[in-house]
């Protein structure tokens, strides 16, 4: 067998860069430049802004992973993270809620890719229909507090927004319970077959959604629901909109809906600390390592006493669960959901998020979905109005056909392409995982033999006589 | 009698793999199980710890049944193995290899993982000291943290060892575990066996086509041609009976009957 | 890849004939294995399909004699019988062509070609493309259907072939050795640009993604090509069906006898069967996969171009559930099995027929759940016999 060294080097360097005094210096005065560019600047005909836009968003976003990544005393970084997350964030959401709803959606997804994390990262389970537990939590709520009238609409009686929190748990097993049943026929597939079986059943699940709206109406269908309820606003909410407001100067037209925003910033945020303190405990544990084992070598793991089925179907289960809840989290926010939101290319996205980010590695995953998601949401619309604003200026006449934001898949497509091509592991792989992901492209004369072949073949040195 | 198979069979397709073969492992022992190559010595070790289904036949380990186990029940009930191709969990490391094979000893509960209650962390730290006390009893101290796959090749037929036993087995089935070994890894080896067999009170049993390692060690003997039982006895019994020489080295090698070819590796 | 149930040899049922020397001197005359056995092979496929659909079709209505106020289900089925087989045909035919796709590859490379559903697509657009620059030429008119039908869907499949080529050599063979979830990435990836590329040309250039063919309004593809008569039932049979069966059959028998009778055929199948060993035995390995890849895009494309034709109008998102559909197709019949696949679209293209043309009188149902049935076929063919119908098993040495 061909051993091969692994490169420790190259794996730590970016960390070791990232420690030295006066790069740690730049980024964080980097960072403070962008918030105070994204508070203050907000022309958007201003001709460069949108460039400006679309570096500081990404420098802005991406800080408090950097930040964790310091060499720095524990305490220390919770302090920053907490000043960077909980007072800096509220103000800029404040002066400029497009970033809040940012923030929002890349804790949103970020959760979800962490929940897919557990199922293809820890475990190896190709699931392209992840989506449909997102589903099931966000119908969920969705179909109880609702006005439209559903089958679960008794009386005209809808479930008031206290009951959200019980709703999130109520998601987290109702989609754990979806997540059993889909995996129990499922996983003993191989890596292909299971792959397009659960693509299948996410789509199925969407359909289902769709159609069940006749003659007895689940779900209404194709025109989604609206109303969605939403958690009791805090009272201390609008009190801390408003004072932020006057203390930075800041006009706020509509301070109830901030406070909401706020609220749901909260919301997001702390389920997603939640779900990475879970994530954490999960791997570095004897589940985790039995996940490993599957992932490694499911023959040698069931060998070895690791019961396969149970926990694949843990893997499938947990997985499930954290996509139940933010369903929850997400339909409230949203106040309507269709089966739209819920088609394959968004099972897609978050499989792009883990991959790009890398897969296995919690910090990974959540910079893939903030790249993701700052594509999607900031990066390719600012590029477009780049252009327009180029136009307008009578400098660059690029046709609006060729308008970035329409691009969306395009550019999506092209991501997963190039990371396959030439970063599998994705961007911060597990140092195994690199190994895994490319050892065999390193080593293409490698036999599948078992037989050393420094060490002498046969045991030694007398032969047979000849007869 | 530790381990007790009666008429067991296997055919895959139009191939019977496993005809009729029946063996008896002591307590306590370490028992050899030799043939050429191909002659379903193998494929006897998959159908003991669940892996094949067989067609009929017993199997009885310490008084109860094993037939219809999954391989994870089996090694549940006390039966650990190695592979003959190394089968090791590449990408993670020694320490963790080791680790994975105490699962079925451990109280695996989801609710404590999350919550990490205080027997969680003591039964982690617990776990670290018996793989790390595994790794130093094969010969690996000191080599934990290191990733398995970058590993030489008899290290790593070593921590296959260790992972083996670290479910606590009754009886470790070793399937060529001296395959691409120099003599003097093999002498080590050796020593491990019987180190296995009287520190630490498990059984072994070996798939081995190194004569001189099975002569050494084994107290048992059974031997396996083209899927059938065709001798048992003590290494002497078997080194001169005539149906083994010929199954190894032919027809016209059995006429002269020399203990010298017995004592040869096997022309495989 | 199996292609031995081509072979006649199994037939126990017919041995006194089969073992005569007359017989066994025909049945392997080129006649008989290229062009008579594959024909007799489609129409059994053909007519058993048909057939087993009937019989559960006429169950179904006993059963549920009047789901619908004033509706008779048997009534129904006996006026829609003959136009559900025929359109069952037909779009069987192009599931089975798309199918043959997946399975080439698979074969070949153990690998689900996920973007083979856009190049399906590609297909399309090309004989769209195609039309719409002949008829600008001087208008569609005054051509002979059969050369404009010929011209149209070979110029698509060149084109997709090629394009398939071209994916495989710059975006899957740099992953040959990596883990399957590496390539299977990247076909999602390629079939988003693909679909985006597709749909930024056509606003580019004609400012509309909903491509409607040019020959839509075409005399000889309007009007029924033949109309039976069954009893007091008329069956309008459309032009494009005919062709698309005509079409298909042409192209399944040059497959057949490509496969089996030619060198490059042969080689292609010693590599789906040991891809180092047929390399070591002279086969040149990565030009052979790029036949494959050409044949099987080949194939996908003249489906496309043929369901343009048939339907009428195209966009670049029409890949997406025929893709799904006729992959399906494939499990069900045996991946990898060229055989397979062509019984896997015959079925599930009758199925798809049938339950549109019965779930129509379920008002509770509805045609929605056609698509949802489909796929559940694909979860239970995975799930109970992921070997398919036609398909081998394979273990694991331990």
């Amino acid at each position: 067998m061909t051993t091969i060294t692994a490169r420790p080097q190259q794996a730590a360097n970016w960390k070791d860069q990232l420690n030295r005094p006066s790069v740690a210096l730049i980024v964080g005065l980097a960072y403070i430049v962008c918030a105070v560019f994204l508070a203050e600047v907000t022309d958007r005909s201003s001709l460069w802004y949108p460039l400006a836009n679309m570096i500081a968003v990404p420098i802005f976003f991406i800080a408090p992973l950097v930040v964790v990544s310091l060499n720095i005393t524990r305490w220390l970084k919770i302090a920053l993270l907490v000043i960077m997350l909980g007072l800096i964030m509220p103000i800029i959401g404040v002066a400029n809620p497009t970033y809040l709803e940012i923030a929002i959606q890349v804790s949103i997804f970020a959760g979800l890719a962490l929940g897919l994390n557990i199922v293809v990262g820890f475990a190896g389970l190709l699931d392209l229909g992840y989506v449909a537990f997102f589903a099931v939590g966000a119908y969920l709520w969705a179909v109880f507090t609702s006005p439209v009238d559903t089958v679960f609409m008794i009386n005209g009686w809808t479930l008031p927004g206290e009951a959200f929190f019980i709703m999130i748990a109520i998601g987290v097993f109702g989609a754990a319970f979806v997540g059993i049943l889909l995996g129990l026929p499922v996983l003993r597939l191989r890596g292909d077959y299971l792959a397009i079986v659960t693509l299948g059943f996410g789509e199925v699940v969407r359909m289902l959604v769709r159609n069940l709206d006749s003659p007895i109406n689940f779900t209404n269908g194709a025109q989604g629901l609206y109303g969605v309820g939403s958690p009791p606003l805090p009272g201390f909410a609008i009190g801390f909109t408003t004072t932020i407001a006057s203390a930075f100067g800041i006009r706020v037209d509509n301070p109830d809906a901030i406070a909401g925003q706020l609220m749901f910033y909260v919301i997001a945020i702390i389920t997603l600390l939640v779900i990475i303190l879970v994530c954490s405990r999960l791997k570095d544990s004897p589940i985790g390592r039995a996940w490993t084992a599957i992932r490694e070598d499911e023959v040698a793991a069931l060998a070895m006493g690791v019961p396969l089925v149970r926990m694949k179907l843990l893997a499938f289960a947990s997985g499930a669960a954290f996509a139940g809840a933010i369903g929850v989290i997400y339909a409230s926010k949203q106040t309507f959901i269709d089966p739209e939101s819920f088609v394959l290319l968004q099972s897609i996205s978050i499989l792009a998020m883990v991959i790009v980010g890398g897969m296995g590695n919690i910090k990974g995953v959540i910079l893939g979905a903030m790249i993701i998601t700052i594509v999607d949401l900031s990066t390719l619309s600012n590029l477009s109005l780049q252009f327009n604003n180029f136009r307008n200026a009578g400098m660059l006449d690029i046709p609006p056909a060729l308008e970035p934001a329409k691009y969306q898949p395009l550019v999506f497509g092209l991501i997963l392409v190039l990371m396959m091509l030439f970063r599998p592991a994705g961007l911060l792989p597990e140092k195994s995982r690199k190994l895994e992901l490319q050892a065999e492209k390193e080593d293409p004369l490698a036999l599948p033999t078992e037989e050393p072949l420094e060490d002498a073949v046969l045991v030694d040195t007398s032969t047979p006589e000849e007869r | 009698m530790l381990l007790e198979v009666n008429n067991l069979v296997k055919s895959f397709g139009g191939i019977r793999a496993v005809r009729d073969v029946s063996i008896g492992i002591q307590e306590n022992s370490i028992s050899a199980i030799i043939g050429p190559n191909g002659a379903g010595k193998t494929t006897f070790f998959n159908l003991l710890t669940g892996i094949y289904k067989p067609d009929s036949g017993t199997v009885t380990f310490d008084g109860k049944s094993l037939l219809g186990l999954r391989p994870d029940q089996v090694n549940k009930a006390g039966i650990s193995r190695t592979f003959q191709s190394i089968r090791l969990f590449g990408n993670m490391t020694v320490l963790e290899n080791v680790m994975v094979g105490m699962h079925t000893r451990l109280n695996i509960s989801l609710w404590r993982t999350i919550i990490r209650p205080p027997s969680f962390g003591r039964q982690e730290e617990h776990v670290r000291q018996r793989a790390t006390d595994l790794l130093r009893f094969v010969g690996l101290a000191g080599k934990g943290d290191e990733l398995s796959r970058n590993l030489p090749y008899g290290d790593q037929r070593r921590i296959e060892i260790a992972r083996a036993l670290a479910s606590d087995p009754k009886l470790i089935l070793l399937d060529e575990p001296t395959a691409g070994m120099n003599p003097q890894e093999s002498e080590e080896a050796m020593s491990l066996f019987r180190k296995i067999r009287d520190e630490v009170g498990v059984t072994v049993v070996l798939i081995e086509h190194d004569m001189r390692v099975v002569m050494g060690i084994s107290e048992h003997i059974d031997v396996l041609d083209y899927g059938q039982k065709i001798a048992e006895g003590t290494p002497d019994e078997i080194r001169s009976n005539p149906q083994v020489i010929e199954a190894y080295l032919g027809k016209r090698a059995s006429g002269t009957g020399s203990n010298a070819e017995a004592n040869d590796d096997s022309a495989a | 890849m199996s292609t031995d149930t081509l072979m006649p040899e199994r037939s126990g049922l017919l041995s006194p004939i089969t073992s005569s020397p007359t017989w066994i001197r025909f049945s392997h005359t080129a006649l008989y294995r290229y062009v008579i056995f594959p024909l007799g092979q489609i129409f059994v496929f053909v007519v058993g399909a048909a057939l087993l659909l009937t019989v559960i079709s006429y169950v179904i209505a006993f059963l549920f004699p009047e789901p619908r106020e004033n509706i008779n289900l048997v009534t129904q089925l006996n006026r829609q019988l003959p136009g559900m087989i025929i359109s069952g045909i037909s779009i069987g035919f192009v599931y089975a062509m798309i199918a043959l796709g997946y399975t080439l590859v698979y074969g070949v490379l153990k690998f689900i070609n996920f973007a083979h559903s856009e190049i399906f697509m590609v297909g399309s657009v090309s004989a769209f493309a195609i039309l719409s620059f002949i008829g600008s030429l001087g208008g569609l008119e005054g051509w002979n259907p059969i050369l404009l039908v010929v011209v149209t869907v070979a110029l698509s499949a060149v084109l997709s072939g090629l394009l398939a080529v071209g994916i495989e050599r710059v975006a899957y063979k740099p992953l040959r050795r990596a883990p399957r979830l590496v390539p299977l990435i990247t076909a999602i990836g390629i079939s988003y640009i693909l679909q985006d590329v597709v749909r930024a040309i056509a606003s580019l250039t004609i400012n509309d993604f909903n491509l409607t063919y040019p020959t839509r309004d075409l005399d000889w593809i309007r009007n029924p090509i033949l109309t039976l008569t069954f009893g007091e039932y008329d069956v309008r049979v459309r032009t494009t069906s005919v062709i698309i069966i005509i079409a298909a059959i042409i192209m399944l028998l040059a497959l057949n006898y490509f496969v089996n009778g030619t060198k490059s055929g042969r080689g292609i199948r010693a590599i789906s069967m040991d891809q180092t060993t047929a390399g070591l035995m002279g086969i040149p390995v990565n030009l052979m996969i790029s036949l494959t890849f050409f044949i099987g895009g080949a194939f996908g494309g003249a489906a496309g171009a043929l369901f343009g034709l048939n339907v009428g109008n195209v966009t670049p998102y029409i890949g997406f559930f025929p893709g799904l559909k006729a992959f399906t197709a494939a499990v069900l019949g045996g991946i990898g099995n060229i055989t397979g696949a062509l019984l896997g679209g015959i079925l599930i293209g009758m199925i798809e027929s049938f339950l549109n043309g019965i779930l129509v009188y379920f008002p509770a149902v509805g045609i929605r759940y056609t698509d949802i049935i489909t796929f559940g076929i694909l979860i239970a063919v995975l799930i109970f016999r992921p070997s398919g119908l036609l398909g081998e098993r394979v273990d694991e040495k331990v």
